[in-house]
């Protein structure tokens, strides 16, 4: 019998592998800088030996992500290592510790000075490397302090505290084969790619780490949240077992794929996907979604020391736009930025409380209004190249001003685009212009707006964040971060009932929608359309296919008067459970 | 000391993998070798340094100039001028 630790099922699948574990950096067993307490010669040599294990590292990274048949992201990091031996950069920082400078502080002023050098040219995409050059610094930096990230050498799964974006995108997804942390919550950014590499990831098991010091392998059960340390023949049997299980009904909902998203008595849910850049739209046509219901247009204007143009933004937009066609709408949401990123063009002071703060469409207000006109410009003008009709919404709303300031800069964008003497003519008439809702006021105000706006598009991480007043990284508060409590469902069901009122759809783009449990109440609730990641739209439509009408019907009334998620989701699961068998 | 000038015309430029397939070409070489964008008119670069080639800012259409100085700087030449006529690997733009 292997140790057993039950955590929160983040995201569904079963796995069985070797154990890597992520230690973050200054915790437990990282080794001791090298170049402390020594003379400026070593120092100079260490920064040297750091840097070359760096392009190292860089190279094999490189040569994995290759034989994935990612191509793109290889020759990034291919262009990195070359970075990292540059003797524009490494001469630099070697000089500085040479000069007496503390190695960590040469290496990132280096690596800051040559970044600064790419970004003051004129060229946009050379923000982009310059961004590559500061990482390929840090990276150095790691190695110096000893908290080097090695990633795993073969099919693993990751055990860790938490999982930094920096270090999951790092992972080559045909090593990860799961993940589980100690810590993080399900909307942690480990878990959101867990799902759509369609691995298990389970959050909040306490006693992970150390239960792992001496383990070797690790099975573990994302539906359930079951994580066995060095299983015996019993348990792994069972994980094999459940494994053939889960692939099976997977290959049963992808046969699935080829009729319309509809309950068993035929009411028909638009299923759509959620993206957030050009290069997911190839997965979610695959996954067969009938358009993206939520473009995430942060891509374009993180790590970068400048706005992105309007030609740059008109590219994306179109990429998109051409690639999903005229018969599946693309829903660019405004950019969602504000001041928990530093992003230096946005001349924001800093914010003690950034997620209710300046950002999105209060921008506007804050002297950015510009930017948000620039980038419905770029819609308007990317339509029209495509030949698509635009939908646009935008985050944030919490009053009626705030959705008119959105039909205001719509307007006065579209004639700032048709002015533009190149783009006569080839302006769409009009933008299907929607607002999310994810601020409780919006949902209270749900019959007015529905009058203003063409559709609403529910996005139940945040309301879920905004109506508990629980910070959704914050895994200390895990229970108040589900949004199937009665509380958030009643509030999206007065969303549906303003917008039936006036003959608006609601969409729902949270990671709810993407939940086969949650997606069943969301639709029981009357909700018209669900945008989820494209790995999670073939369990939604099974999970849609086998209910019925009358089914949903009472479902939807005990989840609003149940009294607390665990029963909703108890009630949801129990119905999915009773129709599988 | 060997000197030509080129004209860039592929799609990106010395960005991204073709300022690399061009660092990579010119690091083969023993002699020293920089490159120049004329039509930007910035100072000469390391061609042996990724940062300094993209620091060029080279866009399609610009003329750079190439200078070797040292044993193989004839045959460092006739590499990176094969290179540029051939679009550094990428598709040229017709």
């Amino acid at each position: 019998m292997g140790t057993r630790i039950v955590g929160r099922p983040g995201a569904a699948g079963v796995a069985v592998g070797p154990v890597w574990r992520y230690l973050a950096g200054g915790v437990g067993e990282t080794r001791p800088s090298p170049a402390s307490g020594t003379g400026p010669g070593d120092a100079a040599a260490a920064v040297r030996a750091a840097a070359e294990e760096a392009a190292r590292q860089l190279e094999a990274l490189a040569g994995r992500v290759r034989d994935l048949g990612r191509a793109d992201e290889a020759d990034i990091f291919e262009a990195q290592a070359m970075m990292a031996t540059d003797p524009e950069l490494v001469d630099a920082a070697a000089d500085r510790a040479q000069a007496g400078e503390e190695p960590v502080s040469a290496v990132r002023a280096a690596a800051a000075a040559a970044a600064a050098t790419l970004a003051a040219l004129p060229d946009e995409l050379l923000a982009a490397r310059a961004a590559d050059v500061r990482d390929v610094g840090e990276r150095i930096v790691r190695i110096l302090l000893g908290e080097d990230v090695a990633l795993p050498e073969v099919p693993s799964v990751a055990i860790a505290d938490d999982l930094p974006p920096s270090v999951a995108a790092e992972i080559p997804p045909g090593l990860l084969l799961g993940v589980a942390l100690e810590g993080g919550s399900i909307t942690a950014h480990a878990v959101i790619l867990a799902r759509s590499f369609g691995i298990p990831a389970i959050v909040g098991a306490p006693g992970l780490v150390v239960a792992a010091r001496a383990a070797t392998i690790v099975a573990v059960d994302g539906a359930t949240g079951e994580i066995v340390f060095d299983p015996g023949p019993t348990e792994a049997a069972d994980f094999a077992a459940r494994a053939d299980a889960l692939s099976e009904s997977r290959l049963v909902a992808a046969a699935l794929r080829d009729r319309p998203c509809a309950t068993a008595d035929g009411e028909r849910v638009v299923l759509l996907a959620n993206i957030g850049s050009p290069a997911d739209a190839p997965r979610a046509l695959e996954a067969r979604a009938e358009g993206a219901g939520l473009f995430r247009t942060e891509f374009l204007f993180m790590r970068r020391q400048t706005a992105p143009t309007e030609a740059e933004q008109v590219a994306a937009y179109r990429a998109v736009f051409e690639a999903f066609g005229p018969d599946r709408p693309v829903v660019v949401r405004l950019a969602d930025i504000g001041g928990d990123k530093a992003l230096p063009y946005l001349n924001l002071p800093a914010e003690a409380n950034p997620f209710l703060g300046v950002r999105a469409i209060r921008l506007a207000g804050a002297g950015s209004r510009e930017l948000l006109l620039t980038q419905l410009r770029a819609v308007w003008r990317a339509a029209g190249l495509a030949g698509v009709t635009p939908h646009v919404m935008a985050p944030m709303v919490a009053t009626l001003a705030d959705a008119q300031l959105l039909l205001d800069l719509r307007d006065e964008a579209r004639e700032g685009a048709a002015t533009a003497a190149a783009a006569v003519g080839s302006i769409p008439e009009k933008m299907v212009t929607g607002v999310m809702v994810e601020i409780p006021s919006a949902a209270l105000l749900a019959p007015e707006l529905a009058r203003m706006v063409d559709f609403f598009s529910i996005g139940t991480n945040d309301l879920t964040q905004y109506t508990m007043a629980a910070d959704r990284g914050n895994p200390a508060l895990a229970s108040l971060q589900d949004a199937l409590h009665p509380a958030v469902l009643r509030l999206i069901r007065l969303v549906v009932a303003g917008a039936d009122q006036a003959g608006i759809p609601v969409a729902v783009c949270g990671e709810l929608a993407g939940d086969p449990a949650g997606a069943l109440v969301l639709v029981a609730l009357g909700v018209d359309e669900l945008s989820a990641d494209a790995g999670s739209l073939d369990g939604v439509r099974a999970a849609i296919a086998v209910v019925t009408r009358n089914e949903l019907a009472d479902l939807a009334e005990r989840a609003l008067a149940a009294n607390d998620a665990d029963a909703v989701r108890a009630m949801a699961g129990e119905l999915l459970g009773a129709q599988v068998r | 000391m060997q000197v030509a000038e080129l004209e860039v015309h592929n799609k990106s430029g010395l960005h991204a993998r073709p300022a690399a397939t061009f660092v990579k070409t010119a690091a083969g070489f023993r002699s020293s070798v920089s490159v120049e964008n004329l039509t930007r008119g910035a100072a000469a670069a390391n061609a042996k340094s990724l940062l300094a080639v993209l620091g060029c800012g080279v866009e399609m259409g610009h003329r750079i100039r190439v200078s070797a100085e040292g044993e193989d700087e004839e045959a460092a030449i006739a590499a990176l001028r094969t290179l540029a006529e051939g679009g550094f690997g990428e598709a040229v733009a017709g």
